[in-house]
């Protein structure tokens, strides 16, 4: 049984998506719970790996599909199923944050789509198979194939906003379809010159043998630049405003912090294992070419967000300048922007997350979150409110939060990398996040005269539902305790997980 | 065109990827887009199919006849036989891409009337 944790990962979301459509055709009531249950089970099994993982001397489990296993002189036949310290932190991350986004949604989607709850839950648990199944696989074109199950049903997931979602799903559609099938090429031309698909024995090989090959190098611009289509990273972040802001609330929620951040994980993963960190050392055009991007990218998202008027698209915008923080840390290459890079993949889901959770619990009792219709926001949501603000201050890198810790590294490794342009993007973003802040806060708070001192004035409190309002304090409170655990995460995780880089 | 013969598959391959690209991201009609997507994936579905591909070989499977064994086989002729399954997941997903893409497209053709982006976009900014 324990044996055959790694694969319960995978399958019980898998089989929670089966079983909730084919149920629902029984009784409609019970795909939630079937859906849920899933969930919890990769959520226990993730949480098992981790302790098994800390406890087993390699500090990698294994898994082959199928039984199929290293056939000797063959190498490595079959899918492999790979847990390492640098995907079970994620696996966690996402099995949580599905998990509890799940809870989080049920309100909101029997209002927003009745009648079609079973639906949703179906292709939720879906979604929530492919990210699993890209951040635990352990072969280059299974990959793909959990790369398209979870594009796909995120297609589906934001279609079903109505109106103008239809045409934002159709042009990430595009977007996506496009960047999956530069992935497959560069797949392909990986293959061609080492026969094998493997991720254990690309790195094997690669690093070694095929240092000079021109083919092997177009597979890995190929494959990068498949995987920035995804991620939404400048120029190809066009879709990602409109898709996640006309998605609704729960779908929302649950694509936001950990679609693009299981991109991300997917680019550090083909980086610094299939390729190593020295392959990409050699490759400085493209470096170059990467941290300028990200800086770029970081500006823009943050210049954007501050000429939108509505928080969904204010915050979708955050997401674009995140990406350019964690693509351009990774691409720094040396010890501190790749840990701050891996850092804030779990930082910026957790953020993200928490964000869109606020939000969902406003547009769930107001309807709208224009900006300027949220006045006296703080005396109506108090609790939504602060939760607002702790987000916001993380999201800019005030010190107890995750977030500073993960800029701290950041710009740890641009100065040690030289590349200026790219702390200096950083702190511009902080700079724009916190205009946007101190916004926030004078139209929630001191937009309205405070009704206690007026006397005869109050307006109501009407906070969200508990099962709505409990999640979003979860992840909230947990930017705090993972800024405080930062220590533990980087030394008994992240160190462990990235290869030794050259000093440089 | 000594030259050409042996590479011909892989220019087709070029000329459909190119195609594909181009009518993705440069027209404005939402169908040609879907057309374009599905020849892209044609593409990269003969590119994968070309690699492994052999002179004179046979499929992969031993019958009666072939000098070879399991133990012992005769791979140059054998077809690769991992790029052709490695396709079939890959039309399986070419084609639910396909289809998601063009009832995402039918359901905004009843909203605006019209397939094209433009239009779309006046309509949407109204």
């Amino acid at each position: 049984m324990i044996k055959h944790l790694p694969i319960f990962i995978v399958l019980a979301p898998l089989l929670g998506a089966v079983f909730a459509a084919l149920t629902s055709w029984y009784r409609p009531k019970l795909s939630f719970p079937v859906v849920l249950s899933g969930l919890f089970i990769s959520f226990l099994s993730s949480f098992c790996l981790i302790f098994k993982l800390l406890n087993s001397e390699s500090g990698i489990i294994h898994y082959q599909l199928g039984g199929w296993g290293d056939k000797g002189e063959y190498g490595i036949v079959g899918i492999q199923i790979t847990v390492d310290y640098l995907n079970s932190l994620i696996l966690t991350a996402v099995t949580i944050i599905s998990l509890l986004t799940a809870i989080f949604s049920s309100q909101s989607v029997n209002r927003e789509l009745a009648g079609q709850q079973r639906y949703f839950f179906a292709l939720f648990s879906l979604l929530v198979t492919g990210l699993l199944g890209i951040t635990i696989t352990g072969d280059i074109f299974n990959l793909y194939v959990f790369m398209e199950i979870a594009a796909l049903s995120s297609y589906a997931l934001i279609a079903y906003g109505k109106g103008r979602s239809y045409m934002a799903s159709f042009n990430y559609l595009i977007m996506g379809t496009m960047g999956a099938c530069l992935y497959l090429l560069g797949v392909g031309f990986v293959f061609v010159k080492t026969g094998t698909l493997n991720i254990e024995n690309l790195s094997l090989l690669i690093p070694q043998t095929l240092q000079a090959s021109q083919a092997v190098f177009v597979g890995f611009v190929l494959i990068i630049v498949g995987a920035w289509a995804k991620m939404a990273f400048f120029p190809m972040h066009g879709w990602l405003p409109n898709a996640y802001t006309y998605a609704p609330t729960a779908s929302g929620a649950l694509l936001a912090p950990l679609a693009t951040k299981v991109s991300v994980y997917a680019m550090i993963r083909i980086m610094i294992t299939v390729y190593s960190i020295d392959y990409v050392l050699k490759s400085p055009n493209i470096q170059t070419a990467a941290l300028l991007l990200s800086s770029i990218s970081i500006l823009v998202g943050s210049f954007f967000s501050l000429t939108q008027t509505n928080l969904r698209k204010i915050a979708c915008y955050f997401i674009v300048s995140e990406i350019g923080y964690m693509v351009g840390g990774a691409w720094l290459a040396n010890d501190p922007g790749l840990k701050g890079a891996v850092y804030h993949i779990i930082a910026d889901a957790a953020m993200t997350s928490a964000l869109f959770m606020v939000i969902g619990c406003i547009l769930f009792r107001t309807g709208q979150v224009e900006l300027k219709k949220l006045d006296g926001l703080f005396y109506k949501m108090p609790i939504t409110f602060i939760a607002l603000v702790i987000t916001m201050a993380a999201l800019i890198g005030v010190p107890p939060t995750c977030g500073f810790f993960s800029k701290f590294y950041l710009i740890q490794g641009a100065a040690q990398a030289g590349t200026w342009h790219f702390a200096g993007a950083l702190l511009i973003s902080s700079l724009i996040k916190a205009v946007i802040l101190f916004r926030i806060i004078e139209i929630g708070y001191n937009k309205v005269p405070n009704p206690a001192k007026e006397g005869n004035k109050t307006i109501p409190r009407d906070e969200a539902p508990l099962s709505m309002l409990i999640p979003t304090l979860i992840v909230t409170l947990s930017l705090i305790a993972l800024g405080i655990f930062t220590d533990t995460l980087i030394t008994d995780f992240i160190a462990k997980a990235l290869p030794e880089i050259p000093a440089p | 065109m000594e030259d050409i013969i042996p590479k011909f598959n892989y220019i087709v391959v070029v000329v459909l990827m190119m195609t594909g690209l181009w009518s993705m991201l440069a027209q404005g009609n939402l169908i040609k887009k879907c057309i374009g997507m599905a020849i892209f994936q044609t593409g990269i579905i003969l590119f994968f199919i070309s690699i492994g591909a052999k002179n004179d070989a046979l499929i992969p499977i031993l019958t009666e006849g072939a000098n070879h064994t399991f133990d012992n086989p005769n791979i140059d002729k054998v077809t690769n036989p991992l790029t052709q399954i490695l396709m079939l997941t890959a039309i399986v997903v070419g084609v639910a891409t396909l289809g998601v893409g063009l009832a995402l497209a039918q359901k905004v053709y009843q909203q605006h009337d019209s397939f094209d982006e433009d239009e779309i976009l006046n309509n949407q900014t109204k």
